[in-house]
């Protein structure tokens, strides 16, 4: 039996390995990559607790809906990364830093 | 053990293993495409989540259109992007590296710990579901159920995500547009 | 007794006090505003101009007149109150007229003599100056205010001596000059210190005048009293010997005399003002003011020197070449008369001589300019390298410069001292009184007369000597250098009539209605204190037939040795010749022994104080320099360390706490996980 536990170990994994992308990678795409398996994680958790609500299905409707705003997510992002290639000829994090002091 | 719990390790397994080359690879290609895979191993899981829909539109969303965006977008920001493709860092962890491990092991074993606490499997109103068969069962695909709630009690979220998605393509639009047409 | 009543006192010490200004006027237009312009020499010469005119007004009306004094309190210190003043009696008005009307013709000739030197304003400036100075030295009334004067005609002579500075020579006469007047007035500030601790003032009148506080002052049994006090009387003879100095070093009378031949590396026309005719005659006008203070020995001490000087410089100037050199010699000498005068007590006949000798000398002087002048013309147009001021190599002037001729001779006539000139009665009056005097004297005192009287016949054969040089025989420049191109002339009017004028001064009519009796002239008549009837004396005859018959004579045998110029006429070896030659060794025994010596002394006390005081100095400075380090050792590490750590400490601090602030988003996200996953922790552990 699978049972809920295991998924949330596997989502909590999947979610820690995001973060670990996020926060080490300097390519903007990678780091939407990390960003979208933190979505993943969060989804399959969504979707693991959806198997008990059989009769609204909250679980797999807001996991749908997420899927679907990881979308939109997705696609601004991406036009944000290519505005911001546009602007400074790189898509490196690490040297796009006008923000600070 | 039965195919099941073997299809979920093996599905675990391909999904964080993939994941984990998507993190440790340091070619943007190679983590694209493992990212694909990582989506597949995800739509399995969902799968064996008894939530086949989902599953579906995870790969139908997913794969069909954001990985693809993202490719494309990785082909549009050019040279310079092709150019980090070719560059092959030789230090495995670097000290970035390092401090990021460290943070999300410390996230891992802070969530394993709650997850272990917070002891899932007996939650009060999974225990209330089970009991009143309120789970979706194995064999039934629940694609009717969802569309029956999604045109019902979830229309306004439907339509507010809709719309939504709406102006998200259309922002997404205009930002990628030349500046000098804006 | 004021026989014009309508002049007050007043107004007439204003017209001095502007006679005297006036150049000072001009001086200052010239600093100011006439800094390279040619307009330079019309303003200093109207100024003098002025300046003679309003000094012939106040002579007019003070001369044989009541002595005019004013004055009002400059300063007071304690009880002391410092008066200055003007006092203008019988000799300061002389002087004032005297000085002014022989700077005229100077200034008139210097605006064509000076007109092609490109210091021309330079040239002006300085000598009104030094009119200024002059003028004011004969009308103070203040022993201060004289001496303030005295010293800046010094320094104006020093500018004027070294006018051309970039010749090593002028620089070296006028640093000579300089030092041998500071000598004298050294002694001029010790002789009035001490006349003030004496008599409290520093009062010409009060102190020098009839009845005033010198002649109530008596020295007996050692001391020296005066009314109220009294003091050893050796500061008596501290006071005299003071004062003597300060004559022989502007006056240049033995020993400080070396000083004036120097001085003639300086312009000729400032020469003929201020080291023939004005300057020098200061020191016997400092003799005139306080004559009332010395005593029996300090006069023959006077007479001693003086006629020392005069025959020195006589012998001197037999066989000098240098034409300027022989009148200043010659100028030597007859300061020497003057001063042998008043030693022997012809005061007036001192001044009076001081007086003609002014204008006959600068007569001469600007004779000689213009022979250099020319013979410098000469020796720029055809590039010879020769002296221009050699008389060796003039000759037969006299149709080159006709005029220049005739009131050289006029000149010389009146520098011998024979009969119709003005040298006559001035000279004959001292060699006369001279002699009267000598009766009185013991032992060998009554030889200065004698040698006055060969002096001046030494004077005919120089004089002559160098007229017949100059102006006699052949061009000897010509003879040596044939076929050199020759044209001289008298000049302009800018020359010729300053000379005409002062030859005309050079006669007897200005002086004395008598030419042969100086006792008849008004101007011994003005000075003399008391008429002495000393007319009786046998000298009064016999001097001026003997000075004059033996002078012809000598004149006679000068021109017969000197037009025959083929030969040398004496032998140049002699004992005397070189003693002569070479001015009686004086220059060269103050170079070996007191020049070498003193700068042998300079050198040891520069050796001291480099050694020893800048040593003492040196070790100090080194000290402070360690304690220096030390403190800025502790200042660098204790208390700037300590500043330094604090600020290093702030900067780490900001430095760690600005990396969260690194523009880059990561880092901000890390920092919120961080934050994020610290709660979770603090939460797992605690709650």
């Amino acid at each position: 039996m699978i049972t809920l536990q295991d998924f949330m170990l596997v989502s909590a994994a999947l979610f820690c390995i995001g973060l670990f992308i996020i926060v080490a990678k300097r390519n903007a795409i990678q780091i939407l990559i990390g960003i979208e398996l933190m979505l993943n994680a969060a989804i399959l958790n969504l979707v693991a607790f959806g198997r008990y609500d059989r009769i609204n299905n909250g679980g797999q409707m807001f996991a749908l809906f997420a899927i679907v705003l990881a979308a939109a997510t997705t696609a601004v992002a991406l036009a944000i990364i290519l505005n911001v290639y546009r602007r400074y000829k790189t898509i490196d994090a690490d040297k796009i830093n006008q923000l600070k002091d | 053990m039965n195919l099941a719990q073997i299809l979920f390790y093996i599905m675990a397994f391909v999904t964080l293993g993939s994941a984990l080359v998507v993190a440790i690879s340091k070619n943007l290609v190679r983590s694209i495409f493992m990212f694909f895979v990582t989506l597949f191993g995800l739509a399995g899981l969902y799968v064996l989540a008894v939530a086949d829909f989902v599953a579906v539109t995870q790969i139908v969303i997913y794969v069909g259109g954001i990985l693809v965006l993202i490719l494309f977008a990785f082909m549009l920001s050019g040279k310079q992007t092709l150019d980090a493709v070719a560059q092959q860092q030789n230090k495995f962890i670097s000290l970035g590296n390092l401090y990021a491990f460290i943070l999300a092991a410390l996230f891992l074993v802070v969530m394993v710990n709650v997850v272990f606490k917070a002891d899932v499997n007996a939650l009060p109103w999974v225990k209330t579901a089970k009991e009143t068969g309120n789970v979706i069962p194995v064999n039934q695909s629940g694609i009717n159920n969802i569309g029956i709630n999604l045109m019902t009690r979830y229309l306004l979220p439907f339509e507010a995500i809709s719309i939504l998605l709406m102006i998200a393509l259309v922002g997404a639009a205009h930002l990628s547009r030349k500046e000098g047409n804006a | 007794m004021n026989p014009t009543p309508f002049h007050t006192d007043a107004q007439t010490v204003t017209l001095a006090i502007i006679a005297a200004v006036l150049p000072f006027a001009a001086f200052a237009l010239n600093f100011l505003v006439f800094t390279k312009s040619k307009a330079a020499g019309w303003v200093s010469t109207t100024a003098i101009l002025g300046s003679t005119i309003l000094a012939a007004t106040v002579f007019a009306r003070v001369w044989n007149n009541h002595t005019i004094h004013m004055q009002t309190v400059w300063f007071t210190i304690g009880e002391t109150k410092v008066q200055v003043g003007v006092l203008l009696n019988n000799l300061s008005v002389l002087l004032l007229g005297l000085v002014s009307a022989v700077a005229l013709p100077v200034h008139v000739y210097g605006t064509a003599y000076m007109k092609d030197d490109e210091n021309f304003s330079t040239y002006f400036r300085y000598l009104s100056f030094f009119c200024f100075s002059m003028l004011a030295l004969v009308i103070v009334d203040s022993l201060i205010t004289f001496y303030a004067f005295w010293e800046l005609v010094g320094f104006s002579s020093y500018l004027l001596i070294g006018f051309w500075y970039h010749r090593d020579k002028a620089v070296a006469a006028n640093k000579k000059a300089f030092i041998m007047n500071r000598i004298g007035d050294a002694g001029l500030l010790t002789a009035i210190i001490i006349l003030f601790t004496q008599f409290g003032t520093f009062d010409i009148d009060a102190l020098f005048g009839a009845g005033g506080l010198v002649a109530k002052s008596a020295l007996a049994n050692g001391l020296w009293s005066a009314g109220s006090g009294s003091i050893p009387a050796v500061w008596h003879y501290v006071a005299f010997g003071g004062i003597f100095l300060a004559v022989a070093a502007k006056s240049a009378q033995f020993p400080l005399h070396t000083w004036l031949p120097d001085a003639m590396e300086g312009p000729t026309s400032v020469s003929a003002l201020i080291h023939a005719a004005t300057m020098v005659a200061s020191g016997v006008f400092l003799l005139g003011r306080v004559y009332p203070l010395f005593i029996g020995e300090e006069l023959t001490i006077l007479a001693v020197i003086g006629c020392f000087t005069a025959f020195m410089a006589a012998t001197i100037a037999l066989t000098q070449n240098d034409l300027k050199r022989i009148l200043a010699y010659s100028t030597v000498s007859q300061l020497g008369y003057m001063v042998m005068a008043m030693g022997v007590g012809a005061y007036s006949s001192s001044l009076f001589h001081l007086a003609t000798h002014a204008f006959f000398k600068c007569l001469l002087f600007l004779v000689a300019g213009i022979v250099i002048h020319e013979v410098k013309h000469i020796k720029d147009e055809n590039n010879l390298d020769i002296d221009p001021q050699d008389i060796r190599l003039m000759g037969g002037l006299r149709k080159k410069l006709p005029v220049t001729f005739a009131v050289a001779v006029v000149g010389s006539l009146a520098l011998i001292g024979l009969p119709l000139t003005s040298g006559y009665l001035s000279k004959d009056g001292i060699l006369i009184q001279a002699f009267d005097w000598s009766e009185a004297q013991p032992g060998i005192l009554k030889l200065i007369p004698a040698f006055a009287l060969f002096t001046s016949w030494l004077t005919a054969f120089y004089v002559t000597r160098l007229v017949v040089k100059v102006f006699f025989g052949e061009f000897r420049l010509l003879h040596a250098n044939p076929g050199i191109h020759v044209h001289a002339s008298d000049g302009g009017f800018a020359y010729k009539i300053p000379l005409m004028v002062l030859a005309l001064c050079c006669l007897f009519p200005l002086f004395s209605v008598n030419p042969l009796s100086y006792e008849t002239s008004w101007l011994y008549e003005g000075l003399v204190a008391k008429h002495s009837e000393g007319g009786g004396s046998i000298y009064h005859l016999l001097i001026p037939a003997l000075v004059n018959i033996i002078s012809i004579v000598v004149m006679y045998a000068a021109y017969i040795i000197y037009v025959k110029r083929d030969t040398v006429p004496f032998p140049q070896t002699g004992l005397f010749y070189r003693i002569s030659y070479h001015e009686w060794y004086i220059d060269r025994f103050y170079n070996r022994v007191i020049v070498k010596y003193t700068v042998a002394f300079s050198n040891l006390l520069f050796w001291v104080d480099r050694n020893v005081i800048d040593g003492f100095v040196h070790l100090l400075e080194r000290i402070g320099r360690c304690i220096a380090k030390a403190a800025a050792w502790c200042d660098k590490y204790i208390v700037d360390g300590a500043l330094w750590l604090i600020a290093k400490l702030v900067q780490e601090v900001g430095g760690f706490v600005r990396r969260f602030q690194g523009g880059k988003i990561q880092y901000y996200l890390y920092s919120m996980l961080l934050a994020v996953i610290a709660v979770f922790i603090f939460k797992l552990i605690w709650a």
